[in-house]
């Protein structure tokens, strides 16, 4: 204790530099933000609107430091190709610095699987459904000849040979599987021949099948991602809020089909290549 | 101030700091390489290269009937790869869209061809085919997994198919072949997608002969307990029904084509790969030159029913034995039959002598005369002059008032046909029931047929009113 004797005066001269320094580190660590862990949802089919929103979120918590995980939560469809790759890639940027886990609250089927599987960890509701791997498409008409319309090659008007999207589609399942092999790892337990089959999956049987590594809740997948970014005592905010300037509507581009009578149809609307699951209609909506 | 009293200044200055840094970050990674998928080199799938096959093409000529009336899942041009095929080999397609003109157009087709049909058999229909069949006809029956008839559940509101299978089974069945109401997929091994199954894997059999390489584009599997199996996919093929292998080993009968025990049947479960472009694919032109052949190679047998399909040329000469009169009423009855032959591109011509060969009609009376017997010794056939009964093998004996005798022998490149009666005017009436084309009046049995003509007066106990037994011209296929 020897070692701490001070005189008065050099107790008073210690008391003078000493105070400032703790209230000065108390401020300073104030500028040390509290983490957050940031939620992006998707409630919808992946379109142009809603893969615009998405990537909006996913450069907004990339770009700001105060946001060190990022749980994705999915009750989707899936959607277009182009859209749910777009998605992907910006998904996977956002992971090379934060960690990102999926929460799946009600469906990862098709391109949201593909999100997901783009994940480091999945999450998912017991009964919710996961899977459907896999890209369906429209063939284009066997080409024709208008009268009145002049084209200046046989596909100007068609796109392309049926045949030839046939063999597109195929090329853009081997995507979708390396995406899922990718992501997965050594965590999936099924082959291409089960995986492509396209089959949807309810959560506890995909997690046996190695395509999530968890059921559970919203707040586990919470837990999860703070545990991966390495944060304690964090907070939650929907990037949507902070992050989507201009809020985007789907009706207005009208995804799927819609009947005379108002009834929206699980069918997109326009001819493309989707990785989207369409379940069988409801008998009310014949 | 000391060293040590500037150290414990900087410690509070940190302490803060430290603590809530460590309240929120324990640890911390640093940043890392996300692998995505390699998406510049996914290349699309490639067709594999058509090996066609030198074609050793024999004229063989016949019609092939192509089913276009129990609502038939697809458009004649569609065929047109296989009518090609079939118009090199010198056969001719027709298309039956009327079902009560199958029987009709059957008695002179070479083989007859059924691709998804959507609308049931009836049992008449079911038993001409079978008789055609029995009688080496060829059959050929194509169901497709993407041709089934597509409608709406009503009760449920859910889509739902009604399979060509289910129509073509109960006709197929009778052969020993069964198609399943799946299709077939393999995932890992296929030709630019999951339903399009490559096969190379073959039946022995001319059904097969040059195959390597076959592709098939959404195609139902079948089951045969008897027939050859032909088209046999790999371990990988599925069947969508048990997403098992259904079962390639031929032993177990499963394949996506199957010949029957008889040779005369062909079940295929696609339709797919004989149209443009998919016949382009492999070996599949070959195997569609391989089902062209079969159509046209048949051996049938030809009978009674089949008239007036009954002749190979182009001319038949009808010959009067010397015993019968050219009355005014047969005058008549010849110029309906020349008028009959003549819808089938036949000329008839008279002969005055027993003709040598070619097609011919022979005319004659139950009274024996020596130009006759040459006809009717290869029947054993006994006509004298004062029996009031003609003893016909295999019907035994018959009165010859209103009674006429059809006599018909099948030659390799002629045929002929030897009409009875007991009198001018009985022939005359025969004859016109042969022009109307309509032997339902008459007991046939093998080559022979006796019709009852209702008229007759020298020999009956019990005179039938003049005309009846004739029956109405019914309008043949042809005419």
């Amino acid at each position: 204790m020897k070692y701490f004797e001070m005189t008065p005066e050099e107790r008073n001269r210690f008391l003078w530099w000493a105070i400032p320094a703790l209230v000065l580190g108390v401020l300073v660590s104030f500028l040390i933000q509290k983490p957050i862990i940031g939620i992006i949802r998707l409630n919808d089919a992946i379109n142009a609107y809603t893969a615009k929103d998405l990537i909006t979120q996913i450069n907004y918590a990339r770009e700001h430091p105060e946001i060190h995980a990022v749980v994705l939560i999915l009750d989707s469809p899936g959607g277009t190709v182009v859209d749910t790759e777009a998605v992907y890639m910006e998904l996977s940027r956002l992971r090379e610095t934060k960690p990102v886990v999926t929460w799946v609250s009600g469906m990862a089927a098709s391109g949201a699987y593909y999100l997901s599987s783009g994940t480091d960890y999945v999450v998912a509701v017991p009964s919710s459904e996961v899977g459907n791997v896999g890209v369906i498409g429209y063939l284009p008409p066997t080409p024709f000849v208008f009268e009145d319309i002049i084209s200046t090659g046989p596909y100007k008007l068609w796109g392309s040979p049926r045949d030839t999207t046939v063999r597109e589609i195929e090329m853009l399942k081997q995507g979708f599987y390396q995406a899922v092999k990718l992501g997965r790892g050594d965590r999936l337990k099924i082959g291409p021949d089960i995986l492509l089959r396209g089959q949807i999956w309810p959560a506890s049987e995909a997690l046996r099948l190695g395509l999530i590594d968890q059921l559970g809740s919203e707040t586990d997948a919470y837990n999860r991602a703070a545990g991966m970014a390495h944060i304690w005592n964090y907070n939650i905010k929907d990037l949507y809020n902070v992050a989507v300037v201009i809020p985007s509507t789907t009706n207005a581009y009208g995804f799927f089909l819609q009947t005379k009578d108002g009834v929206t149809l699980p069918y997109p609307s326009r001819p493309g290549l989707y990785m989207l699951y369409i379940p069988q209609l409801p008998t009310e909506q014949k | 101030m000391n060293r040590k009293t500037i150290y414990i200044i900087l410690a509070l200055f940190i302490l803060p700091i430290a603590l809530r840094f460590a309240w929120y970050f324990p640890g911390f990674d640093l940043p890392r390489k996300i692998a995505t998928p390699d998406y510049a080199n996914f290349k699309m799938p490639e067709a594999p290269i058509s090996t066609p096959q030198p074609e050793d093409i024999k004229q063989k000529g016949g019609v092939v009937l192509l089913d276009y009336s129990h609502i038939n899942q697809f458009k004649p041009s569609e065929f047109q790869a296989m009518t090609d095929a079939l118009t090199r080999r010198g056969a001719r397609v027709e298309i039956n869209s009327d079902a009560t003109q199958l029987e009709s157009q059957l008695k002179y087709a070479s083989s007859y061809v059924v691709i998804s049909p959507s609308a049931n058999f009836t049992a008449d229909e079911i038993r001409i085919i079978l008789d055609f069949e029995r009688r080496g006809g060829r059959l050929a029956f194509f169901t497709d997994a993407t041709r089934g008839l597509v409608y709406t559940d009503y009760a449920s509101g859910s889509p739902a198919t009604l399979p060509d299978t289910d129509i073509v089974n109960p006709l197929l069945e009778s052969f020993g072949i069964s198609f399943n109401s799946d299709y077939l997929y393999n995932l890992t091994d296929n030709e630019g997608n999951f339903r399009n199954v490559i096969f190379e894997q073959f039946g022995k059999s001319d059904l097969t002969w040059g195959l390597k390489k076959i592709t098939l584009y959404g195609a139902h599997s079948l089951k045969t307990n008897s027939g050859l199996a032909l088209l046999i996919g790999s371990d990988k093929t599925l069947s969508s029904g048990t997403d098992a292998t259904p079962g390639n080993d031929p032993k177990q009968g499963w394949a996506a084509s199957a010949l029957s025990a008889d040779g005369n049947v062909l079940a295929v479960g696609d339709f797919t790969f004989m149209q443009t472009p998919y016949n382009t694919v492999a070996d599949n032109n070959t195997l569609v030159n391989n089902i062209a052949d079969f159509l046209v190679g048949g051996t049938r047998q030809i009978t009674l029913t089949d008239f007036p399909f009954l002749f190979k040329g182009s001319t038949t000469s009808i010959f009067l034995t010397s015993n019968v009169q050219m009355t005014a009423e047969m005058t008549g009855a010849l110029s309906r039959l020349q008028a009959e032959l003549k819808t089938l591109d036949v000329d008839m011509k008279i002969s005055e002598t027993a003709p040598d060969g070619g097609d011919t009609i022979v005319l004659g009376t139950f009274s024996p005369s020596d130009d006759l017997t040459k006809y009717t010794d290869a029947f054993n056939l006994k006509l004298e002059d004062t029996s009031e009964f003609v003893e016909v093998p295999q019907f035994g004996k018959l009165g010859r008032a209103g009674n006429g005798i059809l006599l018909f022998s099948a030659g390799k490149n002629s045929n002929t046909i030897v009409l009875l009666a007991d009198t001018e005017t009985d022939l005359t009436t025969l004859m016109d029931i042969l022009s109307g084309g309509n032997l339902s009046g008459c007991v046939l049995q093998n080559n022979i047929g006796v019709c009852s003509i209702g008229s007759g007066e020298k020999f009956s106990t019990t005179p039938a009113p003049a005309g009846e037994g004739t029956p109405t011209p019914t309008p043949t296929g042809a005419g």
